[in-house]
């Protein structure tokens, strides 16, 4: 159908010209209220209607920290994790694949630091059946023989793909590099070729059973809800999930600790490779940190968020020696990283590491009221269409419930935002950089190692990739 | 179950596309341009030259300086970007509905006048960029360059699709300015565009505002050259065998399909969900779970509009296994699919994921956006949004068997290698 134009009140074709337009602010804007509630098993109900959102999102946060795996068996919360659709006690997995596929539902489960979640996505009319799935799947998951090698097998297969991929392999390092090699933060999330080898069905069994439970856990469902009695589809399907026989404790909020020698650069040797991955960090606060988090999402911005931040005016834009770098705070459960990252081409390596950690140490000296402004602006006014869709919701919500906040977290950081001077900013970015940091390389060590060295930025060595 | 997004099309004088579809759910408004180039439309020489351009898009305009449309868009809380494929480009910014005249200002500004600013530094600046994007993206990542191989392996050498968008090194060092104004000249205008806002604003008040924007822009005249003639299944296997520094044998299958809009696409596209798109699918039962000769097997449709589209298979060999073994396992699948067809539960499946997923596509306004520019832009149907899954629906079994009979034989496959050991070349 075409439609006739009204041209009522427009100005005419060709006026537009050289003036630019004036922009009128938008309102405040605020993060979808879940309605909340509660089961007899413990369980947590965060349900957020969003009209016109037909796909449902559901999470399941099961707190939970890979710090309570043994030594010898990281890994095993990741692939306990990876287990879970592979089949239950009432059901094969060949079955339990057809019954979720059938209907449309999309199925993932996967471990941070701070829990296991569970993400699922299904067309609004099959919500029952995807509850009754998930449902099925955290309580009696049969965790297969067969399927447990399997994915020990995929595992090992991925720690190779990952060894290959310069982005996954420079952040292992940093990992290793910065983080004291007592804590786990240390160490990959889903395990390395030595602890995950040897993981048995039993491993995954004991390990779910100690861990996974209705007590301390959270279901959040977002979409268009308008018709559907959330209350009792959880109660009729995650309902009958029964309590641990201990409460499950929150995964402590003490920040992973730096190593004593972090600050330090190491060079990963990969010959012959035409770019060199970079990651250059420091600690960074969580999302508790008072003052605000709000002033680590403006400085994320202004520093290395945008091809006009600070980092890729120069890099990008002006050099030409990156398709683009990120610098941003990433907060963890507890304590986090301000990180910065990207890939230039292996000839310019040296003139890149050297910009960057000026620029990075420029910072220190403080933000103007410009760049001030258009952080926040962007980042408020950015809100409504980031936060749209039933997926993104779920995902923040299920972020907050992790880091154990509120989900009054968005709205009010949102609002503190306002408020921000560029003081606040320096004092923000002052407070966690001092100028000494982890740098990861990856690339062709050989043709820049004797350079790296020659900037005098701390002790450098060279490792096998 | 049809879909009701409302879609409101207009033609303004000079040619321009405008397609409107309100939702006042958010305070924000998509502002969606598809322009009718893309690496198909390159010639012999300056492969990738369609990428490069688009990246000139944002090095300012006549009224606008270099780098300002980043920048006055973002700080009006926009997000923004563009991307350049096969069969197009597009341009596109979500924004508070205050800031749209602020955008539709700066689009019209650069889709009508951009010739102004470009200049020998801002071309040198992001043709580097742009190599940076193909080491970070291609050639400095395992795999990276397997759908290239694949494009070359399927696809005829004089094919629009043989290369693929981001070009070769030599060719982005061989463009010139004088290429960056003839492009322009012969790709960029109202007349070979569409515009679409999706969000909180009318129809009849957005379309006076692109008015007011763009209708002065002149039309170019600009005459597409007729589609190519639909290209034929290979008559035999082609194959592109790669070894070097990967962490498994990988095995890419592909397979020329009928165009986007050929009653049989939806056909194929169903066939390849049910052999290998799905965990239930059958490749995935057999390699990954049954036989566990493999670690993952996927399967994907792209839809092309220029005599051919591409279905291909991506098999990750597991450690010690045969990966000749596999391939025939992979082929016994596809001849038992040609002679018996997807079972019932399989095409349930198939369905119920597309819907899901397409589903999940519209459900932000700037998805739904680019999708209603794809449909007016390729085919002229905006409305197409809100009856793909309609049209999916109504494919029969017998129609996914025929299209796997047809256009899925072992004999017509395209493969490429990419195998682990210590030569760079075989």
């Amino acid at each position: 159908m075409t439609s006739a134009a009204q041209h009522d009140g427009a100005e005419a074709p060709g006026t537009a010209g050289e003036t630019r337009p004036p922009v009128t602010p938008p309102g405040r804007w605020t993060f979808p209220e879940p309605a909340t509630s509660r089961l007899a098993n413990g369980l947590s109900v965060l349900a957020y209607d969003i009209p016109g959102q037909y796909v449902l999102s559901v999470r399941v946060v099961v707190p939970l920290s890979t710090r309570a795996e043994p030594r010898d068996r990281e890994g095993v919360a990741t692939l306990m994790a990876r287990l879970l659709d592979e089949g239950t006690e009432a059901h094969s997995t060949d079955e339990f694949t057809e019954l979720l596929e059938r209907r449309g539902i999309d199925f993932g489960a996967g471990l941070s630091e701070a829990g296991l979640t569970v993400h699922v996505e299904v067309p609004k009319r099959n919500l029952g059946a995807a509850l009754d799935l998930v449902h099925e799947a955290l309580a009696t998951p049969s965790f297969p023989d067969r399927e447990v090698g399997r994915l020990v097998r995929t595992r090992l297969a991925e720690i190779e793909q990952e060894r290959a991929s310069a982005p996954h392999r420079a952040m292992r390092e940093f990992a290793a590099t910065y983080f004291d090699p007592a804590e786990r933060a240390s160490r990959p999330t889903a395990g390395t070729v030595e602890t995950v080898s040897g993981l048995t069905r039993a491993d995954v069994v004991a390990f779910h059973a100690t861990h996974v439970a209705p007590n301390a856990s959270t279901v959040v469902i977002a979409g268009d809800l308008a018709g559907v009695d959330v209350a009792a589809a959880v109660a009729d399907s995650l309902g009958g999930w029964a309590p641990g026989p201990v409460p499950v404790a929150e995964p402590s909020r003490s920040a992973a600790r730096a190593a004593a020698d972090a600050r330090r650069i190491v060079l990963v040797d990969r010959p012959g490779s035409v770019q060199s991955e970079m990651i250059v960090g420091c600690a960074g606060p969580d999302r508790h940190v008072d003052p605000t988090w709000s002033a680590y999402s403006v400085v994320s911005f202004v520093v290395g968020g945008s091809p006009n931040a600070r980092v890729d005016a120069v890099l990008r834009e002006d050099k030409g020696y990156t398709y683009g770098m990120r610098s941003a705070f990433r907060p963890r459960r507890a304590g986090g990283l301000f990180l910065t990252t990207g890939s230039v081409r292996t000839e310019v390596t040296v003139e890149a590491l050297d910009l960057l950690l000026g620029i990075l140490a420029d910072a220190r000296d403080g933000f103007t009221a410009v760049e001030c402004t258009n952080g926040v602006d962007f980042l408020r006014n950015t809100a409504p269409s980031r936060y749209a869709t039933a997926d993104a919701v779920a995902d923040e919500a299920a972020g907050l419930v992790l880091d154990g906040l509120p989900s009054t977290f968005t709205t009010s950081n949102l609002d503190a935002m306002a408020t921000l001077t560029p003081e606040a900013l320096t004092a923000a970015y002052d407070r966690f950089v001092d100028g000494r940091w982890t740098v990861i390389v990856v690339g062709d060590a050989g043709a820049y190692a004797d350079r790296v060295r020659a900037l005098g930025r701390g002790p450098v060595s060279v490792v096998a990739n | 179950m049809p879909l009701d997004y409302p879609v409101v099309r207009h033609t303004l004088a000079n040619g321009l596309r405008v397609v409107v579809s309100p939702d006042h759910s958010i305070p924000t408004v998509t502002v969606n341009l598809w322009v009718n180039v893309g690496s198909r439309h390159e010639v012999p020489g300056r492969t990738g030259f369609a990428h490069l351009f688009e990246h000139l898009m944002f090095q300012g305009s006549r009224n606008v300086a270099s780098g300002d449309h980043f920048a006055l868009l973002m700080a009006a809380g926009g997000r923004l970007n563009a991307t350049t494929w096969f069969d197009r480009t597009n341009y596109f910014e979500t924004l508070p509905t205050g800031a749209l005249d602020l955008a539709l200002w700066l689009e019209a500004d650069r889709h009508g006048h951009l010739l102004d600013a470009v200049n020998q530094a801002n071309l040198d600046n992001q043709r580097d960029v742009v190599k940076e994007e193909k080491r970070q993206r291609y050639d400095n990542v395992p795999y990276g360059n397997a759908l290239r191989d694949l494009y070359a392996t399927v696809f005829p050498e004089d094919h629009p699709y043989h290369h693929p968008t981001i070009g070769s090194m030599a060719d982005l060092d061989a463009a010139t300015v004088e290429d960056v104004h003839a492009f322009f000249r012969a790709h960029y205008g109202p007349d070979n565009t569409v515009l679409s806002l999706v969000g909180d604003i009318t129809p009849e008040d957005a379309i006076a505002r692109v008015d007011r924007f763009f209708g002065d822009l002149p039309a170019i005249g600009h005459v597409a050259r007729p589609t190519l003639p639909q290209l034929a299944p290979l008559t035999e296997p082609e194959r592109h065998t790669v070894v070097g520094a990967v962490p498994n044998d990988r095995l890419y299958l592909g397979f020329r399909l009928p165009v986007e809009r050929d009653p049989q696409f939806l056909a194929a596209a169903l066939a390849i969900e049910a052999l290998a798109g799905l965990s239930m699918s059958r490749m995935v039962r057999r390699l990954v779970r049954g036989e566990q000769s493999a670690t993952s097997v996927q399967g994907h449709t792209m839809g092309f509009v220029d005599g051919v589209s591409l279905g291909l298979l991506a098999i990750d060999v597991a450690e010690g296994v045969d990966p000749d073994r596999v391939e025939e396992a992979v082929l016994e699948e596809l001849r038992g699919f040609a002679t018996r067809g997807a079972t019932d539960a399989e095409l349930e499946a198939a369905l119920a994921g597309a819907e899901r997923g397409w589903l999940s596509d519209l459900a932000a306004q700037d998805q739904r956006a680019d999708a209603l520019s794809h449909q007016a832009l390729l085919h002229d149907d905006p409305d197409y949004v809100n009856r793909f899954l309609d049209d999916l629906s109504a494919v029969t079994a017998e129609e996914v068997a025929a299209a796997a009979q047809a256009w899925l034989a072992p004999g017509s496959r395209g493969v490429v290698a990419y195998l682990t050991g210590e030569e760079d070349v075989a």
